[in-house]
């Protein structure tokens, strides 16, 4: 504990983050040359179905109606016949790459997108496949992606939070899936309602209310002078320290966090390109972070699980309408200014569903899908990740995960390896265990990265 | 004999070797795996659809439900070739597309050429061995007999360590710094300015201790130090739900109910069994039961309460052996599916704390009210479906008066509702493009089936669809079209067009007979409602089912893979022999028992080693819930042991302890630096200075309330949110949630309540003095800070006040000077106030 404060700004993680007496110091920094730097999570949840976004499955539309023949795998309720999805896909890009249509402005960046069609999950519950694809457990209680990479690497401007959660409420579970959990406080992702364009209605306290600048300026002078008189009273103390240090880094940050989320400052164009809703402000915002350093950016589509459609599929189609529009625009905006290449781009929910029709009494129209953690797909851009192609397949139908499958340990496993981490090597001693953001599994897919 | 299609594939073994020149394990590999692996594991592994796994030679052989695969030597006779080649009377395989002829004339040499499987298969581990704790586990420190150490007391253990290192204990604190020090570490909140004064001026040898005695008959001990188990214990007023709050009712009893456990310094062995069975302690039912909320309030999560226990009271982690035998503890996976049993045998149940004639009357004025209501809806919802299908007969005619043509003899109100209807922009049925007379016959049509399909779904669910579970019913429904149409004019339970709910829209279209009964329950409804008593309290509590049951052991945690009987009983290693099996109900007060017992060398460390932490800002075992070989080793293994001898000799008293802790010359010391200390023990392990630390969130808001005379100091009751104004209760009483934890709580890292917390991470972030810094509730403070010494007369005179009320102290000169220039400069009384609220020396206590 006789860290100078010098030695404490050297390891001073989460961007928020200041180490305090926090039992480790953080942003030791990159196992190997990274690839990527910054991470975007679009995270549709409710569980989005892969037969009628990214798989297209020709037998399924053949079959349609009548029973799967190897019949149904077991998945949270009763499911019938096999149901044809009621999108066409179409081939994008030089790749050729099938995308339904409903997803037309992300096809437009087909050759940018690596999408995994083989990911599969232990669960068809919400619950812990939401903390799998966050946290990498079927429990709840362990730290988020973003927390790992916050602790693993810390963030390139300390004025802003290193990992940024969004959602104009919250998913299910809330903010288990963003947690630092037995990480240090500092690097939980920092949640933030986009529910505004004004950047004061979004972070609490991010500005004094009732002071002028040069008022604050002469509070927060003499706050400095009278903590360092009590220092040279008491001598060297690490936690004294740190607490100066960190006073100063929060009043510098109002000014940065202010700018940061103020969307205000946009064009009417480019505002126009994201189009409305609070998933089109969340990208926005996304990219404006990312273009500030934040180290991980999480954007949840909307409440609860609006993706979760057992009863009716072709709701999916209104659900893209809000959604497609604004990461293409992201993606977009990203290549342009030259970040998609550092920055991993991740657009997936928690499972996917079936290719079988739900048929269970919890249903009025049976026109929709089950959970499905079988087989889904999520989809991967930038930071290394080969465009153009599809990854793994599932079966014919696409229930299961037959060809390559991919776990979320092993999606985990890989993007931390283009941030430059060894998986097995990120951990975190509590309670007299070293603890992964993969367990005790996951693989890094080779084939998938450059 | 062979037959001719045997011989026709003994042909075509030869050729087939022959013409890729491959021995018969080549021929696997090259043409017969990836078939297997392309279009039969999708089932056949390790799903094993009709039991059949083809992922080796030896589960071939084995087959399926319908025999084994393959019979080496005779494809004729293997079903794996009949179902391939369509030649089996029912299995024809694989469903998505018959194989090539090529791919089947491969499976079938290969089965002839002896079905040569070469790869090793995935192995199945070998059956579990009768599990054995090894002569060293067993003499692993933390399972000895607590031995205590011949000693005065903790202070020669202490500095014996401490010398032995080549340390210098720091010097005792100054008196104001010790009595600040106990009040925030007892209460959890500073010391008035005259206690202070007194304490100083008080020479007589026994003032501290009576001081420190005074402390801990405080009720404010038991709001400080029963925060520190409700993190063990991971209490929460709610549930971690997701779509909605869920509250606890009752949480805040267990709450308050552990603080009056503190304070009245219940033996910890008492303490300990009343949280596993206070309700089944012989005549302390009603004193006890409510310690039982450590388990009726505990997360839904299979694993917690085994997890919150172990780790909790016993330092062990069993919940690491849910799905493998521990892999550095001797806790076999029966360990922890025994003590899952007990659990699974208890449900949550209330336990009323009125008399059963208040029950009584309380729960039959509920269901009178009920069975009303009850009447009262139904008999609504019959009138208004046969409404809407009276009103649906005429659909032809509304649309088209909707659309503007002849409205006579029509309801004027359902013509409105169609009009704005047909005004919404979009429509998820293409019915309305239909001529009216055919929408009316589509619409009838659709009635119809909808009362088809309800019957038919009705005796599906065994006329009683309550008892299924609905995720698993097969029911049928109309398709999409038609369901949209039904929803939208005729729906039942939500907004219609020809549907009128239940009140004053309907009324007017209701006869006198019924109108008059409608109304007759409505008021009687009223008055139950008007004259229903009040709840009685009741606690949340465990009973016993009725049928306590052993579980299996889940291989691998899985519930598809069941292994031995686990018989619920307490931890091999901690038991004498084999450990007994419980005989009493779910048994949760035998393992209460266990637990407790002074023969239980874990229990009493665990605890002292959760006091001295408190204490000291770290424990003696930095790892507080886990004593097991990853958990880190203690630094004084003998002031362990001697504090965990000494809690036995107080028969468990808490109190006893913090005040031997206290009292000794180890709590005294100063804080101050020592660079050649700190060369050899940074981290302080061996305590030659005492550890600063921040306030905790607890101590910090009820500090700020406290200083500036804010702090209501009511015990007990209901929580309510903190950010609720004007809540200006201590800290402890405030709402607790797993779902959404109160941003204040959170940013200064309180415990997760969502799983059981060794330890609460300090932390010293940015965000954190966001909130110093702007916040309201800070703010509002500095205000009542500046206005409470308003009347002194002079800047100078109330900066001291103020220094007084804050840090029981005069300021020095260069203090009183910047404070002095600064409100000289224009900065106003709030802001000074403020200033010093949330400066160092307000927020770190030594």
């Amino acid at each position: 504990m006789n860290l100078t404060r010098r030695d404490l700004l050297k390891t001073m993680g989460g961007g928020f983050g200041m180490a305090g007496l926090a039992p480790v110091a953080a942003g030791a920094g990159t196992h190997f040359p990274a690839k990527a730097k910054q991470v975007i999570y679009l995270f549709l949840n409710g569980g989005p179905s892969q037969v009628d976004t990214f798989d297209p499955k020709p037998l399924l539309t053949k079959h349609h109606g009548q029973k799967a023949p190897s019949g149904n795998l077991k998945t949270e309720r009763k499911t019938g016949t096999l149901l044809k999805s009621p999108f066409e896909f179409k081939r994008f890009g030089k790749s050729g790459l099938e995308i339904s249509e409903i997803f037309s402005h992300l096809g437009a960046h087909a050759d940018d997108l690596c999408v995994i069609r083989s990911m599969h999950t232990e669960r068809p519950n919400h619950e812990p496949s939401l903390t799998m694809l966050n946290c990498g457990h079927t429990l709840v209680g362990h730290p988020s992606m973003g927390a790992w990479l916050t602790y693993g690497l810390g963030t390139e401007n300390q004025n802003l939070p290193g990992f940024v959660v969004l959602c104009p409420g919250y998913p299910v579970i809330g903010p288990q899936l963003w947690s630092a959990a037995y990480l240090p406080g500092r690097f939980q992702g920092t949640y933030v309602r986009n529910t505004s364009d004004d950047p004061e209605e979004l972070i609490r306290d991010v500005r004094n209310r009732t002071l002028t600048g040069d008022q604050q300026k002469r509070q927060v002078d003499l706050l400095g002078k009278l903590n360092r008189m009590q220092l040279a009273r008491e001598g060297a103390d690490p936690s004294l320290e740190a607490s100066i240090a960190s006073f100063e880094m929060a009043y510098r940050m109002q000014a940065e966090a202010l700018e940061a989320f103020d969307l205000r400052k946009e064009s009417e164009k480019t505002r126009g390109r994201y189009g409305a809703g609070d998933f089109a402000r969340g990208c926005l915002l996304a990219r404006r972070l990312i273009e500030r350093g934040v180290r991980m950016v999480q954007v949840y589509y909307g409440n609860d699980q609006p993706w979760d459609n057992h009863d009716d599929i072709t709701k999916h189609a209104k659900l893209a309408a809000t959604a497609d529009q604004p990461m293409g625009a992201l993606l977009q905006d990203l290549k342009d200014r030259d970040l998609l290449r550092s920055t991993v781009v991740i657009i997936g929910g928690e499972f996917g569903r079936t290719p079988a029709v739900e048929v269970s009494g919890l249903v009025d129209v049976q026109n929709g899908r089950d959970h499905n953690n079988h087989g889904f797909s999520t989809v991967v851009a930038g930071g290394g990740f080969k465009g153009g192609m599809a990854y793994g397949a599932t079966d014919d139908f696409g229930f299961r995960a037959v060809d390559k499958p991919v776990h979320p340990h092993d999606l985990h496993a890989t993007i931390l390896h283009q941030m430059g981490l060894d998986h097995t090597k990120l951990t975190y001693r509590y309670s007299g265990r070293d603890f992964r953001l993969t367990d005790v599994a996951g693989r890094v897919v080779s084939d998938i990265v450059s | 004999m062979l037959r001719a299609d045997d011989k026709l594939a003994d042909e075509m073994t030869l050729l087939l070797l022959a013409a890729f020149a491959l021995d018969p394990s080549e021929l696997f590999e090259m043409k017969v795996r990836p078939v297997l692996a392309g279009k039969c594991y999708a089932c056949h592994s390790n799903s094993r659809m009709g039991g059949l796994d083809l992922t080796s030679r030896e589960a071939a052989l084995k087959g399926g439900n319908t025999g084994p695969a393959i019979v080496p030597e005779k494809a004729g006779e293997s079903l794996l070739v009949q179902a391939v080649a369509h030649t089996h009377p029912k299995l024809k395989m694989p469903p998505t597309g018959k194989l090539t002829d090529d791919e089947i004339g491969a499976i079938t040499a290969w089965i002839n050429a002896g079905a040569v499987w070469p790869a090793k298969p995935l192995k199945e581990p070998p059956p579990p061995a009768e599990y054995r704790i090894s002569a060293e586990q067993r003499a692993y420190w933390a399972f000895q007999p607590v031995r205590k150490p011949a000693a005065k007391g903790i202070d020669e253990l202490w500095l014996r360590a401490l010398v032995a290192k080549g340390l210098k204990p720091n010097g005792a604190a100054d008196r104001r710094t010790l009595i600040r020090r106990a009040y925030f570490d007892l209460h959890g909140l500073p010391p008035s300015a005259e206690a202070v004064e007194k304490f100083v001026a008080d020479k007589s040898p026994d003032a501290w201790a009576k001081l420190i005695d005074e402390l801990l008959a405080s009720p404010r001990y038991g709001e400080r130090w029963g925060r520190y188990w409700l993190d063990v214990a991971r209490y929460s007023d709610d549930q971690l739900a997701s779509q909605f709050e869920i509250p606890h009712p009752s949480a805040f009893r267990y709450r308050d109910w552990v603080i009056a456990a503190l304070n009245n310094d219940m033996p910890y062995d008492v303490f300990v069994k009343a949280q596993f069975a206070g309700d089944q302690i012989k005549g302390r039912e009603k004193e006890l039961a409510a310690g039982t909320g450590f388990f009726a309030l505990s997360p839904e999560q299979q694993d917690d309460r085994v997890d919150a226990a172990t780790r909790g009271f016993l330092g062990l982690t069993v919940a690491c052996a849910q799905c493998h035998d521990h892999k550095f503890d001797p806790i076999p996976t029966r360990d922890y599916y025994s003590l899952l049993g007990v659990f699974q045998s208890t449900k949550k149940d209330e336990f009323p704390l009125a008399e059963a004639e208040v029950v009584k009357t309380y729960k039959d004025h509920r269901k009178r009210i009920e069975e009303t209501r009850k009447e009262l809806t139904e008999l609504e919802h019959t009138q208004s479906k046969e409404l809407a299908k009276i009103f649906a007969q005429d659909t032809a005619r509304y649309v088209s008066a909707a659309r503007g043509g002849i409205a006579t003899g029509l309801d004027p109100a359902v013509v409105e509702r169609w009009k704005k209807y047909l005004a919404q922009p979009t429509h998820e049925h293409l019915f309305l493009t239909k001529t009216p007379e055919e929408l009316e016959e589509t619409v009838l049509a659709t009635l119809r089936e909808k009362e088809r399909i309800d019957a038919e779904n009705q005796v599906r669910l065994g006329l009683n669809p309550e008892r299924r579970d609905l995720s698993n019913a097969d029911l049928l429904s109309l398709d999409r079209d038609r369901h949209y149409l039904w929803r939208d004019l005729i729906h039942d339970k939500r907004a219609s067009v020809y549907y009128f709910k239940g009140g004053n829209d309907l009324d007017p279209y209701l006869s006198a007979p019924f109108l008059a009964r409608v109304k007759a329950l409505r008021a009687r409804l009223k008055h139950l409602e008007e004259t229903s008593p009040e709840r009685y309290p009741f606690l949340q509590t465990l009973s016993d089912n009725e049928k306590p049951a052993d579980i299996r052991v889940q291989i691998r945690g899985s519930r598809d893979n069941l292994g031995e009987v686990a018989p619920r009983r307490f931890l091999q290693i901690l038991s004498k022999g084999e450990a007994a099996k419980f005989a009493n109900g779910s048994g949760r007060l035998e393992l209460g028992e266990a637990i407790a017992s002074a023969e239980n060398p874990l229990t009493p460390r665990v605890i002292v080693n959760r006091l001295w932490q408190g204490h000291f800002g770290l424990g003696l075992v930095a790892t507080a819930s886990n004593f097991g070989k990853l958990g880190e080793a203690p630094s004084n293994p003998e002031l362990l042991d001697y504090l965990a001898a000494r809690l036995i000799e107080e028969k468990w008293s808490l109190k006893a302890l913090h005040r031997e802790m206290m009292l000794s010359r180890a709590y005294r010391l100063s804080a101050a630096d020592n660079a050649a200390n700190s060369e050899i023990d940074a981290a302080n392990r061996y305590l030659w200075k005492f550890n600063r630390r921040r306030l905790d969130i607890e101590s910090l808001r009820d500090s700020m309330l406290w200083a500036t005379g804010e702090l209501d100091l009511s015990v007990g009751g209901q929580p309510r949110r903190l950010g609720e104004e004007p809540n200006k209760r201590r800290t402890v009483y405030g709402f607790v949630s797993r779902r959404d934890l109160d941003p204040t709580l959170a940013l200064f890292d309180f415990a997760n309540p969502n799983s059981t917390s060794e330890r609460r991470i300090e932390t010293s972030t940015p965000l954190q003095r966001l909130f110093l810094l702007n916040s309201s509730f800070v703010e509002r403070r500095a205000e009542e800070l500046a206005c409470s010494c308003e009347g002194l007369a002079g800047d100078e005179a109330r900066i001291r006040a103020v220094y007084r009320k804050l840090f029981q102290r005069t300021p020095a000169k260069q203090e009183l000077k910047a404070g002095l220039e600064f409100l000289a400069s224009g900065g106003s009384w709030r802001e000074y106030a403020q200033v010093l609220l949330v400066s160092n020396e307000f927020v770190y206590w030594n």
